[in-house]
Parts: structure tokens; C-alpha cells; sequence
């Protein structure tokens, strides 16, 4: 991964984030506000429940058959006169891409939001064969102009405030404006319309592709979805292979979902249902349609540990209410893909030695299992992913020597009960009321972001005896 | 380069080592969707009261704005209102062919600058550049709405002759004209017409886009701040016409 941000340990980076009062105010605001929409959303839609556990096994009985529906979805967009193309690694989705831009003499490309995308970082790549990028999503827009990365999958400008977004635009749009989103959005408005009448070529994600149809669908608020399927002579589509769904009756499915969980909208302004080149008798649409299937860690996982994670829709909501997302924000954790669900694609795409901390980067306390529309059952496969991390003996030795001790510890009951009392002598200085605060030497390191609870004065196999006799007369 | 048969053989043999895992409950596909598609028109046709007044709901909801007429002679007149209330004087309208009815003259009468959409393709690559001007600088967009689906407020437009996907996305307004055949209550049922529209029930005109509106165009990217017309309409009206438009 390119991002410089690696080259800090990731206990850094979250520090500095918890640091970060103008993040920490951007994460509460929108974080809270998403999970009341959410809620909200759900909560006036008594079926919602019953198309999640369906939108699921859709998914599930897809991954059981991927091969035959990718074969399908590649003959329609075919039969459509669209080309499809393969790519195993990010480099040669660059590659394929920056190929189709030179081929077709595109000199600005205009894009939609759309993780893949960034997974394969596009935009470095068209930069240095010549060719300007340009991110028409508002959010997106912004992060471009800042030279940064999103840090939220559904709301990539979380983090800024809408004074730094005006300080932002004087400085690179030269526009002296008041920090108001409405007059902000205008200008944006105005400055993209522009491109997007101009440029040659149009590059997006997908949501969902419906293999029988060969339809590539995208789901957008703002409408340069649209713009950018509709205007430019070519459209090169970017999508993961596991986006793939059977049919129109099954896409319907997920679309009652989406948006409820991502932004608790019954549906996003504008879902887009497109199908190859423009068709005989249309006077606008790509002249050319190009579909480009990514693989990048996902194919090894269809009979891999992380399958699951291949169901995901990519709607934020595992993020808003994760405990650790909304504290430390999307840019710590490092990877294209933030928050509980970013984690696993993280040790997909980069494998579980680029995990070693983010695996512990959850307290497991289930909320995203909750929030996810397809139940993907994150802790789960965290828990997994630290035992990868400990078997693979990735994590540094003072840590695997004192997780081994506790371990034999708390595996052998003589031992413990002679180790209680050991403690109880042991963590004396250190305690004030039922909480140690602050451990000497390496252990500090544990308790500076965090209280220990102290041992307790009396251990339950002490209490049990009392605490039989106390059932057995009321 | 990876080939197609590569990638899918790596595919295939992933799918093979995974272990079988029971199947969940799927959404049950119609057999012959177009004729699936008449019922659920022949069931609301009986209806379509209480079902617009869903749509009205939600369609409110979403920020739009519903008109009720009793007959496509009085459309020239809302808009010809919407146009004023705006200082908007240019208007693009799909193909009389592709609206259902034709208002072009009355529009013009009403003080409206009209450009009707070619019924089919410009050849010449001059000419669609020239298109794209008009509709570009139109303050208005005239279209017909294929569907109206009552859950969700929302409008689901086919590309096609005569019927370009820019008229109802870059006027910053949106006015739409329907009937009671375009009405259904629900995702489901939506599902039920995309999966005709794909087979035996596709129209002869059909271009490459199908286009799910709901509401207009808007962004929240800004502190979580509601902003409408950020890249699309910031407004979207729709005129429902009481007595059929192809009567």
C-alpha cells in the first residue's frame, strides 16, 4: 500500500486521532446522525427484516455458483456489444484502464464514487499516463482537492468541517465564499458541470451487476452517476467479482436495503440500471462499454476463512456504529477500506500480516453484526483473524509472552488459585477504588489509552460456597 | 492479461473447494414476467386511487411536488404555472411519441421556448453535439414516467427513441407526466416489470438505461447538511393525469 500513513504504527495514528478534536466533533455528529436514520428507517419497515435474511442467502446462493453467473453476466454485456475484461491484481486493472483511455484518446476522465476504484488507486495511475482524473461525487471532490483519501465508505469527507471545505475551495478554486454547505455545493455544481460536458471518458464502480441482463447498476444521490454513464463517449465500469446477483427479482431485493442502511432513505435518488453501449435509437450514451471484473483477494476467499465478507454491500453502516470507528475515524486505520468490515477486506486484499493491530481494532461487541443488511458476522471472523495473527506469530514477543503466560494461567484452575492472591499483593500500589490506572514498564504501554479492572478481593470459586448456601435459604 | 477462461477457471475451482452450504430462502421469480407485469396493471387499474395516494405521499416525502389533473389538456397549463413561478423559458421535452401526448404547440403558447427530442438517432455526431447545448442550457425537462412505484415515491424512466436520459437530468427542474397505468405499489412489484422489460415484455424502443428517481437530486456530503441539485434537478414535479394518456 502507498499510503504514507503506514509508516506511523497504527497505536499512533488512533492517537492522534483521539487528539484530533476537529475529527472527533465531524465522527459524533455524523456518526450519530447516521445511526438515527438508520434506525429510523428500519424501525417503519417491518419486512426489512425477513428481505435481510433474504438478500443473504442471495448472496450466498451466489458465491455457490459464481463461476456460472460471472459466465452469464459476461455473455450479456457481450451480447450487448460491451467488452469485458480481467483483472487479478490491481496493477492490471490500472493497466486495462489506462490501456482504454489511451486507446480511446481520453485526455479527462470524470468518476463516480466507487470503492474498487480506490482499491486499485486509479486516479495515480491515469495521472502519470496523462490523463486527468476528475471525482465528481461532492465528497469525493473535496478529498481530491485536498489531496486525501476518503475516510468513510458512503461519506468520504466525514471528517471535514464546512469551514475547511470553504478554506479548501479559496485556496484551490480561488472562490472567497462563506462556509455554508448550500452555497459550497453550488460552486462544486457548477465547476463539475463543465467536466462533465467535456470529458471523453466516464469511469465507475457498480453496486450490483444482474447477471442474466448484463446490467451494471449504481446507486447515487447526487446524480453523476447519470452524468457520467450518460455524457462521456465511453463508460469503463470497475466491480468486484462478487457483485454479481442472478436477476432483476433478486436486485430488487437488495435495493429495499441499501439505502435504508446506508442512509436510511428508502431508496437513494437515483439507482441507475445500465446495459451496454447506448442502443440503436438513442441519441446520448457511451459509444463504447467497458466491464472490468476484480479479483485482488476475493476469489481465494470464495472457499477461504473471510467468505463471508464477500456479501458485503458496502453501506457503511458496520462503520457509524462501531465503538472504535467512532473514535478514531476512517484514516487510521490505514487501508482503502475502514471500519469493522474494512479490517477483513483489508487482510484479504493485503493479507493478515497488514492486520496484525487492526484485528484488535474492535471491542467485538457485536454492533456491526447487528447493523449489517446481509448479517455478516464481523467479530466472528476478527476473532478468527487474531488467531491467524497469534498461529503466524505476527504479533511482537512481548505481547505473544504475556497473552502465553495468562493463557496457561487461566487454563489451569491450582495455578490460578494460587496466582489470585499473587495479584492481589502485586497490583496494590496501583489501584485506586476498583481500577488500576497505571501499570510500571512495558505493561504501561496497556493501561495509557485505558483502565485495568483490578482483581478482585475475593476470586468466585472463593465466593461460590457463600453464595450456594445463600440460594438454598432465602 | 488475464483470460477470460483463466480468470474463470481459477473461479470455477475456488467455488469447488468451498464447502456446501444450505441453500436460505430466495425471492421467487415469475415465470412469464410480461404477463405477470398485465395482472399487476389489470389488479391496480381497480385501485389507483388509494395507490397514488401513496405515491403522493412519498413522493412528498422525497421533496417532490404532485399535481393531479383530470385530462392531459390541462398539463400544458401546470407547467406553463411551474415555468412562471420560476422565470424559466426554455424547455426540452421527450418526443410526443415517447410523452403520451403532444403539448409542444400549447407549451410554445404559454411563453415557453420548446425543443422536442429527435423520435430517433442522430447520426451525425454535429447534431447530437448541438442536442447536448440545448438541453444543457434548458431550464426545464419535460418527460413521461414509465412506472411510478408507490413504496418509495419513485419515477422509473426507459432511455429510447425519442425519450434521451438528459431531459430529466440537466434542467435544474424536472417536470414528469403519468397516468394511472403507470402506478404499482412496490419494489417487488418493480422487480416483476425490470424483469419483463428484459424478456418477453421489452418495448421495440428500448435503449440502454433504466433510471430509478426518487426525488431530486441531492448530497449530504457537507457535515451531514441536506443540499438539493447538486449535479441533477433540484426540483422534480410530476403531473398525474387522471383520464389515460394513450385513451
Amino acid at each position: 500500500m502507498s499510503d504514507a500513513n503506514l509508516a506511523t504504527p497504527f497505536r499512533d495514528r488512533a492517537g492522534a486521532a483521539l487528539k484530533d478534536t476537529f475529527l472527533q466533533e465531524a465522527l459524533t455528529i455524523a456518526t450519530t446522525k447516521f445511526i438515527a436514520l438508520r434506525r429510523e428507517a428500519f424501525g417503519e419497515f417491518p419486512e426489512g427484516e425477513a428481505l435481510r435474511d433474504r438478500a443473504k442467502a442471495i448472496k450466498e446462493a451466489t458465491l455457490g455458483r459464481l463461476d456460472h453467473y460471472l459466465e452469464q453476466l459476461i455473455e450479456a454485456v457481450e451480447a450487448r456489444g460491451g467488452h469485458v475484461h480481467y483483472a487479478t491484481t490491481p496493477e492490471a486493472a490500472r493497466a486495462i484502464i489506462v490501456d482504454i483511455a489511451r486507446q480511446a484518446g481520453a485526455r479527462t476522465v470524470v468518476k463516480t464514487k466507487s470503492m474498487a476504484t480506490e482499491e486499485i488507486e486509479l486516479n495515480e495511475a491515469l495521472l502519470a499516463a496523462g490523463v486527468t482524473p476528475v471525482e465528481t461525487d461532492l465528497g469525493e471532490y473535496i478529498i481530491q482537492l485536498a489531496g486525501e483519501r476518503p475516510s468513510h465508505i458512503i461519506a468520504p469527507a466525514i471528517h471535514k468541517t464546512k469551514g475547511q471545505v470553504a478554506e479548501l475551495f479559496a485556496r484551490e478554486l480561488r472562490h472567497e465564499v462563506a462556509a455554508d454547505p448550500e452555497v459550497l455545493t453550488r460552486i462544486a455544481r457548477a465547476e463539475l458541470r463543465e467536466k462533465f460536458l467535456q470529458a471523453d471518458m466516464g469511469v465507475t464502480g457498480a453496486n450490483f451487476a444482474v447477471a442474466e441482463t448484463g446490467t451494471v447498476v449504481l446507486v447515487t444521490n447526487e446524480g453523476n452517476g447519470r452524468m457520467v454513464t450518460s455524457l462521456p463517449r465511453v463508460h469503463v465500469a470497475v466491480m468486484g467479482v462478487e457483485k454479481v446477483v442472478p436477476s432483476m427479482t433478486d436486485l430488487v431485493v437488495f435495493l429495499a436495503i441499501l439505502a435504508r442502511s446506508a442512509t436510511g432513505q428508502k431508496l437513494s435518488s437515483y439507482t441507475t440500471l445500465v446495459q451496454g453501449p447506448r442502443a440503436r435509437g438513442e441519441v446520448e450514451g457511451p459509444e463504447a462499454f467497458h466491464l472490468v471484473l476484480l479479483d485482488n483477494g476475493r476469489v481465494a476467499q470464495i472457499a477461504g476463512p473471510l467468505r463471508e465478507s464477500l456479501a458485503c454491500l458496502r453501506c457503511g453502516a458496520c462503520l457509524n456504529v462501531c465503538p472504535v470507528y467512532r473514535q478514531i475515524g476512517g484514516h487510521a486505520y490505514g487501508y482503502t477500506y475502514p471500519g469493522p468490515i474494512g479490517i477483513l477486506l483489508t487482510a484479504m486484499q493485503h493479507g493478515p500480516e497488514s492486520v496484525r493491530d487492526l484485528a484488535h481494532a474492535s471491542s467485538l461487541c457485536g454492533a456491526c453484526l447487528d447493523a449489517c443488511p446481509v448479517r455478516i458476522d464481523i467479530p466472528r471472523m476478527l476473532v478468527e483473524l487474531r488467531r491467524e495473527v497469534d498461529e503466524r506469530r505476527l504479533a511482537p514477543w512481548p505481547e505473544r509472552a504475556i497473552f502465553g503466560l495468562l493463557g496457561r494461567l487461566l487454563g489451569r484452575p491450582a495455578l490460578y488459585r494460587l496466582a489470585a492472591p499473587l495479584a492481589r499483593a502485586f497490583q496494590l500500589p496501583f489501584t485506586r477504588g476498583r481500577t488500576i490506572r497505571r501499570l510500571p514498564f512495558l505493561l504501561g504501554r496497556w493501561t495509557r489509552t485505558r483502565d485495568l479492572p483490578a482483581v478482585a478481593p475475593r476470586t468466585f470459586t472463593e465466593r461460590w460456597p457463600e453464595l450456594a448456601r445463600e440460594d438454598r435459604e432465602p | 492479461v488475464t483470460s477470460r477462461p483463466e480468470f474463470l477457471a481459477r473461479i470455477r475451482a475456488a467455488v469447488a473447494r468451498a464447502p456446501a452450504r444450505p441453500a436460505g430462502l430466495r425471492a421467487a421469480r415469475p415465470a412469464a414476467p410480461a404477463a405477470a407485469a398485465e395482472i399487476i396493471r389489470r389488479e391496480l387499474s381497480e385501485r389507483w386511487p388509494e395507490t397514488l395516494e401513496r405515491f403522493r405521499r412519498e413522493f412528498e416525502r422525497v421533496g417532490g411536488i404532485l399535481y393531479r389533473v383530470a385530462s392531459s389538456r390541462e398539463v400544458p397549463g401546470i407547467v406553463g404555472g411551474i415555468a412562471r413561478e420560476r422565470d424559466a423559458r426554455r424547455l426540452v421535452t421527450w418526443h410526443p411519441g415517447a410523452l403520451g401526448v403532444d403539448v409542444a404547440a400549447d407549451l410554445a403558447a404559454e411563453g415557453l421556448a420548446v425543443e422536442v427530442m429527435p423520435p430517433a438517432d442522430l447520426e451525425d455526431a454535429a447534431g447530437q453535439a448541438a442536442l447536448r447545448r440545448v438541453v444543457a442550457s434548458a431550464d426545464l425537462g419535460l418527460t413521461a414516467v414509465d412506472l411510478a412505484v408507490a413504496e418509495t415515491g419513485s419515477l422509473v424512466l426507459l432511455s429510447g427513441y425519442g425519450r434521451p436520459r438528459s431531459t430529466s437530468l440537466l434542467p435544474p427542474c424536472h417536470v414528469a407526466v403519468f397516468d394511472r397505468t403507470a402506478l404499482v405499489e412496490s419494489l417487488a412489484q418493480l422487480g416483476v416489470f425490470l424483469e419483463a422489460w428484459h424478456a418477453d415484455g421489452a418495448p421495440p424502443w428500448r435503449g440502454g438505461a433504466i433510471n430509478v428517481i426518487t426525488g431530486p437530486s441531492r448530497t449530504a456530503d457537507i457535515e451531514l447538511t441536506l443540499t438539493r441539485g447538486v449535479h441533477g434537478p433540484r426540483e422534480v414535479h410530476a403531473i398525474f393525469v387522471e383520464s389515460p394518456l394513450r385513451g
